[in-house]
């Protein structure tokens, strides 16, 4: 039985990442996670479904899981968790959920809240692990 | 190809630290420290104006290594978690550093000794907050 549920599971996830990946331009896309800063949550190798729809409309919020470039290095791009959000002065303050294995705003300060763009909605890989995040 | 191999997303997320290699250990900045120790007592023991001269050049480098090994510690291995654990942290990093230029501008060896007293109550710190187990590679013969 255990085995037929991953596979379903894995099927779930199958389809949810192809079409997210189809529908990429339509503000969803699926991403692949590297490190461990954000364990037990996120580990690496895992697959999520990410959106940016949400934040065309409102701001983040504190404990969403969230997107953003690296502010050290603008090309790489980050997973990590709202710490805390300042609307005065539009920025907001990122944490990994691992904290001693994070490098975040601890290190690299608050971000304009323009600078993040995409939530992190589910998992779809691996199958033991599907389902939704973000809170 | 696999099912794990088509569905793998193109776009890369980074739940990371600075690229870090993540190796860490106080040792490195211990060798440095005994060297300066040693240079010291050897310099004193010597006649030799020319061999003075190179072990005095030689100590400068030596305690600026020690310097730079415990600054890596300090800003890349320690976080502020350990902080709560270790409150007196920054004071011993600072007391440690300043030591390090102390043994670099003179040749005393209590100072030399105080360095490595230094170096080790930060060993204890970097032991009691994951030590080799997390900061080494395991599997050297012993």
């Amino acid at each position: 039985m255990r085995g037929s549920t991953a596979l379903l599971a894995g099927l779930v996830g199958a389809a949810v990442g192809l079409t997210a990946g189809v529908v990429a331009r339509r503000g969803y896309d699926v991403v692949e996670v590297r490190g461990r800063s954000m364990a037990p949550t996120l580990l690496p190798g895992d697959r999520l479904v990410v959106e940016s729809r949400t934040f065309a409309r409102r701001a983040p919020r504190p404990g969403e899981l969230v997107l953003a470039a690296d502010p050290r290095q603008p090309r790489r791009e980050l997973v990590k968790r709202v710490a805390a959000v300042d609307g005065e002065a539009g920025t907001l303050e990122l944490r990994g959920d691992s904290a001693p294995e994070s490098t975040d705003s601890r290190t690299f300060g608050a971000l304009p809240l323009t600078e993040v763009r995409w939530r992190v909605t589910a998992r779809y890989w691996p199958p033991a692990r599907v389902g939704r995040l973000g809170r | 190809m696999s099912l794990s191999s088509l569905l793998r997303p193109r776009r890369i997320v980074h739940a990371h630290c600075d690229l870090p290699c993540g190796i860490y250990d106080p040792e490195q900045a211990r060798i440095e420290a005994e060297s300066c120790l040693r240079i010291i007592e050897k310099h004193d023991a010597s006649d030799d104006k020319l061999f003075r001269a190179r072990c005095i050049h030689l100590k400068e480098e030596r305690a600026e290594l020690v310097k730079h090994h415990l600054d890596v510690l300090w800003h890349d291995y320690f976080k502020p978690e350990h902080l709560q654990q270790y409150p007196d942290l920054h004071e011993t990093f600072w007391n440690a550093t300043k030591q390090a230029s102390k043994v670099k501008q003179s040749l005393d060896l209590a100072a030399a000794r105080e360095l490595l007293a230094l170096i080790d109550t930060i060993d204890e710190m970097w032991k009691g907050t994951g030590g080799p187990g997390k900061t080494r590679v395991s599997g050297r013969p012993a």
